[in-house]
């Protein structure tokens, strides 16, 4: 387009230009010629400029023949001086005057003329024709300089030979003529100068002569016109050349013909050009051209008069010369337009066609980006849809899965009961039941991914005990993990779980977390253990994400960078959660000695569905697992992460961080861990309700004796007691058992004898011990130190048993095999021992081989005062064995005590939903008497929910819609208020009210809230159970946030009906 | 022996419906509802969905020809549709509305349309194989057979 313009615009513009430059042309080609015109025309009238040259001298010759009129002019000398001070005069006065002569007839001539310096001379004949009488001989010429000034002849005279003058054919035609003759000359002086002889005759006898430089008459011609790069030739009449034009040309004029000769370098004559006739300037002048020299010539020849001597001229102009130089400079500025107008052209071109293509990238762009994001909306509705369709699925789903199990179960004590040998079909059950359950697992991991996509996902807000919550996961995987040979071990760490273990939050999401994390480390783990850990701290956000990237803060500063929307959004829910001073975030770490994670993997293990190929193998798992896990810690504002493992070391160690409500105050971490024990020891246990060491701390003799299943549970246990100021032994191997018992058996009693705290022999955790304590004793020397004397400084307080007392507590495990073994050496170092010490065995169980290592050993046998704890040691049973330690309020055992405090600790409440609803089921029809309300549009739905009420035997009342509804509760309402007036606490109008959700008129939700209002004035709260369509939808907030006390879904069925209504009898 | 066969063919019959879908657990609630004290209870209520499906059919065709059609109202006959087909289990018939209620929150006209011919192909459908299951039951018990309960709930 715009290149049509620009081309449009040129053509347009081109042609006005020609036009314009043709006219131009037209006008300097007619200037030109005008030029010419004027310019012979200035020739002309130049050379008409030197006519007063003639006048001068006839009136010179008038001056001089009035002079000489007087006088005689034969008195030589007399009339000599007489002219040749009028002549001097003249010569002075004439301008360009050369030389002025007086010649006489008679031979008498007096002249004057200046030679090339200006200096005037005198030319003079001594005598005159007459006189000497026409001898010859005598007459003579003689030159002599004059003086400029006076023209006073001085110097000497110099002969010079006299020239017959008088015979001369100007001197001649000059007497003739009455007004002067020009004619062209050679004058007195050496030189060869040309002069314009103009004579003008005196009388008859006599003339005067002037002589001009013809030189510089031509100079003057040639000065007053200009030529324009012409040359001009001057000849006279015949065919005498005063001046050539053109250089290294030579004109010659013969009879009226001119003609042009080249000359080569060394003056030769070359070759001719060419001739033309001369006219007269008057007659039409026809120009001709000749071509000299490879350039064209207008000549113009012409005769002139100059001070009436014909001359002829030639005047050669280039051809065309002015109109030539024009043209040369228009093409040239044709030429540079042109090229203007093609770089524009192509500037242009190029412009538009970066333009265009620019214009069809964008636009190419631009469908790709629709597309795409007409793709990913697609592909968003999609998933979103699919995702919603899963989670609404989930209900109906998990509800038939659960009714294959129930059945299965049911069948299986069919079996059992009556045909207990039948033992495979019974296995078959067993096997269908345990796929049920995988099945169901997987199911629910999937559902919940599907929930948690669909964004369904809600924490639900209730109070627990997390410390509880702990244990009861780890001793869920302890016996899984004890079939592998993997111990799993419940840390206790720093203790500030325990301080704050009453927490507000999602319990059965924590715990999920924990089991699939649990799961998943004993599942990968073949030998060693697997160590959960737990501590609570107040922590702000940068902590925080220092420790969870703090191995690479690179892709840290890259996830700020490119997704800072995302991680603002996400860091400011954080910060939310955070800035409540009441959350206390808790961070969990889950540690296995399993395959571990190959780096580059660790990224990807949290994304659904990948699975660690070379780990997987032969495992079974949806890989959907730490996914959810990962989305569920997210939902509870923290992060998991995998955390790098010390060089060498072996597995895995998860981490991750949540929030809950806590009203707990701990201390800061940081100071928790390294304040000392007393505090920790003294604060720590006290929230948990199980307050420690009532008494002051008196662990001067208290000892424990450790002996566990595995070095790592050892060494936790250990550095647990050791935080609390207990002395502990570590056992590692069962040969040492015996030798150390001894050994402290010998101290005690030496110790106890002499009544000194000293202990020589010193075991290895004894110098571990002292290692440790060591750091906060520098200044004394380690050589002195003892492991007894500086566990703490408060030992020294009396002890409230009065006086020394040494108790010690052995802790055993059972499944380090060699029963006997042990029990013999604990028995031995029972035997006599000091009556001030006491001696307690704590015996550990393993739940799996109950009996079976006390082989041969009555367990009657046993002291009484010794424990046998049957599940794994840690948590609540470890600290119910340290609270058997004196300092924290234990009391020494009595004969006649129990022995056998198993499973005192794992006392389970019985559900009273599943018993009540037992009991309901068990009655045909429970709801016998009972008055119901249904209020539901749907003709079917409400039919079905009459006969299932009136099947239960309850009286139904129905209505269409929640306006009636409502309406039928006011009545009755109202009656009741007017019939037991007085009555203070009035009956509610029905026992339940089935409300449907969606109903024309009014819905369910505004039927609620207004019988609601009217209740509140009455007094009185009738249950209502929504029905709803939806699984926990938008609906059925609103309808709980009206009053509604229960919901079941539609379509109603009996069951579900059943356990909704008999939760809420119960309440009532 | 008359009774037995047909008692077998309808749990064969009621079996195959669960199989392909076109029943489910509510049905078998129906079922299990009906006693002696409303020995018709399962005739009445399928009876009652035919009336009521044929006059929702009905409004939701009426309601698709206007001009400009009125998804609200289409949603809530939609929706008063699945509520009855989830009443009596006609599980197929339900899961259209569902896709139905979908297209018009979209306000999707012909989409719309198109599961409106749906919903009356498998109402059809549902319609034929029930009436062919009560016809069962009504033969058995004209035959002095007890139904037999479907205890399967797919």
């Amino acid at each position: 387009m715009q290149m049509l313009v620009v081309l449009s615009l040129a053509g347009l513009l081109i042609p006005l230009w020609i036009k314009r430059v043709a006219g131009i042309e037209n006008e300097v080609k007619f200037i030109a010629n005008n030029i010419n015109q004027e310019l012979l025309s200035g020739v002309q009238r130049t050379a008409a400029l030197f006519s007063p040259i003639n006048a001068s001298t006839i009136n010179l010759a008038r001056m001089l023949k009035s002079s000489l009129g007087k006088n005689d002019s034969r008195h030589h000398s007399k009339a000599e001086s007489m002219v040749a001070s009028t002549l001097f005069q003249a010569l002075w006065t004439i301008p360009n005057l050369r030389q002025i002569s007086y010649i006489g007839l008679d031979g008498f001539l007096f002249a004057y003329y200046t030679d090339q310096g200006d200096q005037p001379y005198a030319l003079y004949s001594n005598s005159t024709f007459s006189s000497t009488q026409n001898d010859t001989k005598n007459y003579t010429w003689y030159i002599q300089p004059v003086n400029r000034d006076t023209g006073k002849l001085y110097g000497e005279a110099i002969k010079s030979a006299p020239s017959a003058v008088v015979n001369s054919s100007w001197f001649q035609e000059a007497l003739k003529s009455t007004n002067g003759y020009a004619s062209v000359g050679t004058g007195w002086a050496n030189s060869q100068d040309l002069l314009l002889l103009s004579t003008a005759a005196i009388d008859g006898g006599s003339a005067a002569s002037s002589g001009y430089s013809m030189k510089s008459l031509i100079d003057f011609l040639i000065g007053q016109t200009a030529f324009y790069n012409g040359s001009l030739y001057l000849a006279t009449k015949d065919g005498n050349v005063l001046t050539q034009g053109i250089p290294n040309t030579r004109m010659i004029l013969a009879d009226n013909k001119v003609s042009f000769q080249l000359l080569g370098h060394d003056g030769d004559r070359d070759s001719a050009v060419g001739s033309i006739t001369c006219q007269s300037h008057d007659a039409e002048s026809i120009d001709t051209t000749l071509s000299i020299r490879g350039r064209k010539y207008v000549i113009n020849c012409s005769p002139v008069e100059i001070a009436g001597l014909q001359l002829v001229y030639v005047l050669a102009l280039p051809h065309n010369g002015l109109s030539s130089l024009i043209h040369k400079n228009i093409r040239l500025a044709f030429v540079l337009l042109m090229l203007m107008i093609c770089g524009m052209v192509i500037t242009t071109c190029t412009f538009v066609y970066m333009i265009v293509e620019a214009a069809r990238r964008e636009m190419y762009l631009c469908g790709a980006l629709i597309n795409q994001m007409e793709a990913t909306q697609q592909s968003e509705r999609k998933s979103m849809n699919k995702s919603l369709a899963f989670a609404t699925a989930s209900h109906d789903v998990r509800a038939s899965l659960a009714g294959i199990t129930g059945l299965i179960e049911i069948c299986r004590s069919e079996v059992s009961k009556r045909e207990p040998l039948q033992s495979e079909l019974l296995t078959n059950l067993l096997q269908m039941e345990a796929c049920t359950r995988d099945l169901l697992g997987i199911l629910n991991s999937i559902l919940d991914t599907s929930k948690i996509e669909a964004g369904k996902m809600q924490l639900e807000e209730e109070e627990f005990d997390i410390e509880q919550l702990l244990e009861d996961v780890v001793d869920l995987y302890h016996p899984v993990g004890m079939k592998k040979g993997v111990d799993v071990i419940l840390d206790p760490y720093d203790g500030s779980i325990t301080k704050c273990s009453h927490v507000r939050g999602d319990r059965g999401k924590l715990k999920q977390i924990l089991s699939n994390l649990l799961s998943n480390a004993v599942k990968f783990t073949s030998e060693g253990h697997v160590t959960i850990r737990a501590w609570a701290r107040k922590s702000s956000l940068e902590n925080e994400i220092l420790a969870s990237n703090q191995e690479n803060s690179m892709s840290c500063l890259c996830y700020l960078l490119f997704k800072s929307e995302r991680a603002y959004t996400e860091s400011e829910v954080v910060n939310t959660i955070q800035r409540d001073p009441n959350h206390m975030e808790f961070v969990f770490e889950v540690n296995d000695t399993g395959k571990g994670i190959p780096k580059e993997k660790q990224k990807s293990v949290f994304e659904n569905y990948v699975q660690v190929k070379e780990t997987t193998l032969g495992l079974e798992g949806t890989g959907l697992g730490l996914g959810i896990v990962q989305s569920l810690v997210r939902l509870m504002g923290g992060e998991i992460g995998i955390v790098d493992k010390e060089i060498g070391k072996r597995g895995t160690c998860f981490r991750f961080n949540v929030f809950f409500f806590s009203t707990c105050e701990p201390h800061a971490s940081t100071h928790a861990r390294t304040t000392d024990i007393e505090a920790i020891s003294s604060d720590s246990f006290q929230h948990s309700g199980s307050i420690f060491r009532i008494h002051s701390p008196n662990t001067e003799w208290s000892q424990v004796i450790l002996f566990t299943q595995s070095d790592k549970r050892s060494n936790i246990l250990q550095s647990f007691m050791q935080r609390l100021g207990i002395k502990v032994h570590v056992v590692k191997k069962h040969e040492q058992l015996s030798p150390i018992l001894k050994r402290i058996k010998q101290k005690l009693n030496l110790s106890h004898h002499s009544s000194s705290r000293k202990s020589e022999g010193s075991s290895r955790s004894d110098e571990h011990t002292s290692r440790a304590s060591s750091t906060r004793f520098k200044e004394i020397p380690l050589s002195t130190l003892d492991g007894m004397d500086n566990i703490l400084p408060s030992l020294k307080k009396p002890n409230v048993w009065g006086g020394t007392f040494a108790f010690i507590l052995i802790v055993i495990d059972t499944s380090r095999g060699l029963f006997r073994e042990i029990s013999r050496a604990v028995a031995e170092f029972r035997m006599d021992l000091n009556d001030k010490c006491c001696c307690r065995v704590v015996w550990l169980d393993r739940p799996d081989m109950s009996n079976t290592n006390f082989q041969g050993v009555d367990e009657d046998k046993l002291p009484a005062s010794d424990l046998v704890i049957k599940k794994p040691f840690h948590g609540s049973r470890l600290y119910e064995t340290i609270r058997l330690l004196p300092e924290f309020g234990g009391m020494p055992p009595r004969t006649g005590e129990s022995s056998h405090t198993v499973g005192k600790f794992n006392v389970r409440n019985i559900n009273t939903l599943e018993a009540s609803t037992s009991y309901v089921v068990g009655n045909r029809k429970p709801l016998m008497g009972k008055k119901i309300l249904v209020a539901d549009d749907d003709l079917i739905g409400r039919k079905i929910a009459e006969h299932v009420v009136s099947q239960l035997g309850a009286n139904i009342v129905s209505c269409e819609n929640g306006e009636e509804a409502w309406r039928l509760v006011c009545r009755n309402l109202i009656n009741d208020g007017t019939n037991g007036a007085g009555v203070s606490k009035l009956s509610i109008p029905f026992d339940c009210i089935l409300m449907d959700c969606q109903m024309p008129m009014m819905d369910g939700v505004e039927a609620t809230r207004r019988i609601r209002e009217v209740e509140k004035r009455y007094g009185v709260h009738t249950p209502i159970i929504a029905l709803t369509a939806h699984d926990k939808g938008e609906e059925m907030k609103k309808m709980i946030e009206v009053g509604v006390d229960d919901y079941v879904t539609k379509p109603l069925n009996r069951d579900n009906f059943l356990k909704a209504i008999s939760q809420l009898i119960i309440k009532t | 022996m008359e009774v037995d066969q047909l008692q077998r063919s309808f749990l064969e019959y009621s079996r195959l419906l669960f199989h392909e879908g076109f029943l489910d657990g509510q049905f078998s609630q129906l079922q299990l509802l009906q006693d002696e004290s409303n020995p018709d209870f399962v005739l009445e209520v399928v009876s009652l969905f035919f009336e009521d499906s044929e006059r929702l059919l009905n409004d939701l065709t009426i309601a698709l020809d206007q001009q400009n059609v009125d998804f609200k109202k289409l949603d809530a006959h939609v929706h008063q549709f699945k509520g009855s087909s989830s009443s009596i289990g006609a599980q197929r018939v339900k899961n259209v509305c569902i896709a139905f209620r979908n297209l018009c929150d979209e306000q999707n006209a012909e989409g719309c349309l198109r599961c409106l011919q749906q919903v009356k192909q498998e109402y059809l459908l549902v319609k034929t194989k029930l009436e062919a299951l009560l016809r069962l039951e009504q033969q058995i018990v004209a035959a002095g057979g007890a139904i037999p309960m479907l205890n399967e709930f797919c």
